[in-house]
């Protein structure tokens, strides 16, 4: 509760120092006031009277709090050169970023549907406005409005199941849905608001037969909060998923499961077939964050994961390879987003090689690297319960390979691409580049503070 | 501990010497890893094992348990010995020698086929089994010639194998709650799951032996590959598979070897033959060595499988053997490649009376290679024979096809580049590093052709515990 307080005054600073055009100094304040969050979160001062507390953080909440304010600072980080060319609008989107995050954090922390209700729509509306933030450019503008429109009916659609669950079982808390719905089983109109939630649920993650709108609006987006939307976002909303149907539906797992899995299948398909055959890098980092997604959202099928590190583990590598991956396409600059013109940036920068081979190798769940061991703990989890999804999610995890590793050999070629511009690394990108390459590389070693 | 260290330094100091002195860093330091292991191979009891680090409790169930018995000091002594042999005739290839890059790769290599053969924590062996593949991958992709096609079918495919593999050992580690190879090893499996566990390793060693129908990224892959790189494949890569199915495969599902057997020993001495067919044919001389892998590897597997004292006894002794070969044959292979700009054996012509020495030498590696007596190949191809052709008469026959077949590409293949009138004006003679290095494998080959008890005392207490684990499952 105390980190939503300091990011949300954190914000509203940003937002001042912005009207004073203090670029810098905003980034500052935003970098401060994260650092301080986390560790707000992992040290709670409990001044707050407890009746004020809505939210509960057990310890896998803290690491994912933590780890959502880990991902925003990186992005922050590397987006602070594109905020500079704004001056004007530096404050608003450092503000606006911290704004999310704090629903970020209610959607983490809740525990009945009001406040998750409430985390879901700070999370989304921020990001509304950000993805239309390239104002002059028209994709920007169709990304915002094909963005709102289907985060809306999305909204629509949970608020419908929220309706419906509450018909049948009286009550918005998710510990009282969870013991009416055991022994209710037979309720039609408790499935239905389930089947509605879930949907609304699947829209937010971008999981199919709901993922359409993922590769337009993240094409369309500012590169910067493309990154955001795919790190931050998704490790949020695949853990408030995961919470709310293992905490509210609980009960009906034979049914919820089957149908889940089902959907995974398909979606770590269409999303790696689709990657095969994308040129546009942008594109291709879409449809790999669904796949990956899908991969996350499998944890989903197995009782304990809210009580164990596998998904932190598995979002620690996916999240950190994509900000690394984006603030290399950052670097390069390039307005028409096309995977030719990365080719030979690794040859030439050896640092964005390094880096750039790594991440897509923790992607690609290639050991040593953080990807790997994620994939390996989800796998093992789920393979109890569901043997043959996990046959299923190593064949496309070879697909996978294959698109990662064209485009490891383009980035590492010896040739250049043909109009070859000067690259200069900012300081903060080389920073963000080497955090997350300790943490693409050891970050699997911070299982060991896990108690 | 030191026996891994060394390699990661190395490897990182590699990318901060000067260019002009990396050569010569390259050699000492592999050098130096090369006595580290003949120390280890001095102190070592007979028949003992002995752990370089062990940790159990870790939190997702992963041991970092290190150790080695025989059967793994062997291998481990083999690639610290082979690593400086790579070096040394790799010493004149400018574009490779002289690359700091090129180093560090090499000797992160050996640090990933040390892991694989200390490993004894199934996650661990198959986490260094994989990061194998990334140096190699990248020596081949920036220092090779191979199309982005050849590289990635090699990559997909190994890694395809590989994640099969790795589900065999999810499903084998959930059984036993850990992944600790002792663990591992006391899971007993109703036969039906055995054979599919095993059928998950035996996908992941038959891609990198190759067996037969898996074969085909090979010949591609070796032709592209720079000479260094070939020689990592073939004599130490392709070893990891051998490795694996001794230690790993057959011990972890003993239950599914009946299954498998045949099939398994069938896909070899069908690989034998039609390699060896090819061999014949063959006009690309590099080609023709990758093909001739093929068939010497798949003889090797088929022994293997019958899993008897002698036979394993016979396949170590042809493991080091086939390293020792490879590493002079393709180095052959090489010579004749840089000098006269080609792999057609049609314009090689006539090589021997431009340079005797050189022609003195290959005909030393293509008796070795064909196996004749006092070499480490009559002893390692006999033995395996022998007990093929126990095991069953018409197996035996079959894989004996390879003494003959094998000498009618290795001396057509001489005969074809080496005799008759030169058809080339010139060709610059050995090399002080490559004598050496023909020197040195000569020394090898002949001495464990001569005393191959070495190897057999060595290996033997590892092979027995292996044996007495097998039997005692399938006797069940």
């Amino acid at each position: 509760m105390e980190a939503i307080i300091v990011l949300f005054l954190t914000g509203i600073i940003a937002l001042f120092l912005g009207i004073y055009n203090q670029p810098k100094l905003t980034t500052l304040v935003s970098v401060i006031g994260l650092i301080g969050a986390a560790v707000v979160q992992h040290y709670p001062l409990n001044i707050l009277p407890a009746e004020y507390n809505l939210l509960e953080f057990n310890q896998v909440g803290n690491g994912f709090v933590v780890l959502a304010i880990l991902l925003t600072l990186l992005i922050v980080l590397s987006g602070q050169k594109e905020f500079l060319e704004e001056k004007s609008h530096a404050g608003d989107y450092n503000a606006l970023l911290l704004f999310s995050l704090c629903g970020g954090i209610i959607l983490i922390g809740f525990t009945d549907l009001f406040m998750f209700f409430l985390g879901l729509e700070i999370l989304s509306i921020p990001l509304y406005v950000l993805a239309g933030s390239r104002k002059g450019v028209s994709e920007s503008s169709e990304a915002a409005v094909k963005y709102f429109f289907m985060g809306a009916f999305a909204t629509c659609l949970l608020l419908f199941g929220v309706v419906l669950t509450y018909g049948a079982t009286q009550s918005f808390e998710l510990s009282e849905i969870l013991s009416k719905t055991i022994n209710s089983s037979g309720n039609a109109m408790l499935y239905v608001g389930m089947i509605f939630i879930l949907a609304s649920f699947l829209f937010k993650v971008g999981v199919a037969p709901f993922h359409f709108w993922v590769p337009d609006v993240y094409q369309g987006s500012p590169t910067v909060f493309m990154g955001y939307m795919s790190s931050v976002v998704k490790v949020v909303g695949i853990y408030a998923f995961i919470k709310f149907f293992h905490l509210a539906f609980g009960g009906l797992y034979d049914f919820w499961s089957i149908l889940i899995a089902v959907l995974i299948g398909i979606s770590m398909f269409i999303g790696n077939l689709s990657a095969l055959v994308q040129t546009k890098f942008k594109r291709l980092m879409a449809y790999s964050s669904i796949t990956n997604g899908a991969y996350a959202l499998m944890a989903i099928l197995y009782p304990s994961a809210l009580s164990d590190s596998t998904l932190w583990v598995f979002m620690l590598g996916y999240g950190t390879s994509v900000v690394a991956l984006l603030t290399i396409s950052m670097i390069l600059n390039d307005d028409t987003d096309e995977i030719a013109s990365f080719k030979g940036i690794g040859y030439r920068k050896p640092l964005i090689g390094l880096v750039a081979i790594t991440a897509l190798l923790s992607t690609s769940g290639i050991p040593p690297m953080t990807g790997f061991f994620g994939k390996l703990m989800l796998f093992s989890s789920v393979w109890s319960y569901y043997p043959w999804l996990i046959v299923f999610a190593l064949v496309n995890s070879a697909i996978g390979v294959y698109i990662y590793l064209r485009l490891i050999m383009t980035i590492m070629s010896k040739e250049t691409a043909t109009d070859t511009k000067e690259i200069t690394v900012s300081l903060t990108r080389t920073i963000v580049l080497v955090i997350s390459l300790l943490i693409l590389v050891a970050g699997w070693l911070m299982l060991l503070c896990w108690k | 501990m030191e026996l891994l260290i060394i390699t990661v330094v190395l490897g990182l100091i590699s990318f901060f010497v000067p260019r002009n002195s990396i050569k010569l860093f390259g050699l000492a330091g592999s050098f130096v890893s090369a006595a580290i292991a003949l120390i280890h191979l001095i102190n070592f009891e007979t028949g003992s094992s002995v752990s370089i680090f062990e940790t159990t409790e870790m939190p997702f169930g992963l041991t970092f348990q290190i150790g080695y018995d025989g059967l793994g000091l062997m291998m481990i002594a083999l690639t610290n010995l082979i690593v400086p042999i790579i070096l040394l005739s790799n010493y004149n290839n400018s574009a490779t020698s002289e690359n700091r890059v090129f180093h560090a790769l090499v000797f992160f290599m050996q640090f990933g086929l040390l892991g694989v053969f200390t490993a004894a924590d199934g996650i661990l062996f198959y986490i260094f089994w994989e990061f194998t593949l990334i140096p190699v991958f990248l020596i081949l992709y920036w220092f090779g010639k191979g199309t982005n096609k050849v590289l990635l079918k090699f990559f997909i495919y190994t890694l395809v194998g590989s994640l099969a593999m790795l589900l065999s050992f999810i499903a084998l580690g959930l059984k036993a709650n850990s992944f600790a190879y002792s663990d591992l090893l006391a899971v007993h499996l109703p036969a039906k799951e055995a054979c599919w566990i095993i059928s998950g390793f035996l996908l992941a060693f038959a891609i990198k032996i190759p067996l037969f129908p898996f074969h085909t990224w090979q010949p591609d892959t070796y032709t592209t590959a720079p000479m260094s790189g070939t020689m990592l494949l073939s004599a130490l890569m392709l070893k990891m598979a051998l490795f694996g199915m001794m230690k790993w495969m057959i011990p972890l599902a003993p239950e599914g070897v009946a299954e498998i057997k045949w099939l398994v020993i069938s896909l070899s001495v069908i690989g034998i033959i039609y390699a060896a067919i090819i061999c014949i044919k063959q006009q690309d001389i590099k080609r023709l060595f990758a093909y001739a892998s093929i068939s010497h590897l798949g003889l090797i597997a088929a022994g293997i499988m019958v899993f008897t004292k002698n036979a394993l006894v016979g396949a170590s002794v042809q493991i080091v053997n086939h390293s020792l070969i490879a590493i002079g044959l393709f180095l052959v292979a090489d010579i004749l490649e840089s000098r006269l700009k080609t792999r057609e054996l049609s314009h090689m012509q006539g090589t021997a009376t431009l340079a005797p020495k050189f022609g003195f030498w290959f005909a030393v590696i293509a008796f070795a290679s064909v196996s004749v007596p006092f070499t480490a190949g009559f002893i390692g191809e006999f033995t395996l024979l022998k007990e093929l052709t126990k095991f069953h008469f018409a197996v035996g026959l079959l894989s004996a096809t390879t003494l003959v077949f094998g000498a009618v590409y290795t001396l057509r293949a001489y005969q074809l580049s080496m005799f008759g009138a030169p058809k080339n004006e010139s060709f610059e003679d050995l090399r002080w590093n490559e004598i050496l290095v023909f020197i040195l494998l000569t020394i090898a080959i002949v001495g464990i052709g001569l005393f191959p008890q070495f190897i057999a005392d060595l290996v033997g207490p590892s092979l027995d515990k292996l044996i007495i684990i097998f039997n005692e499952t399938t006797t069940h």
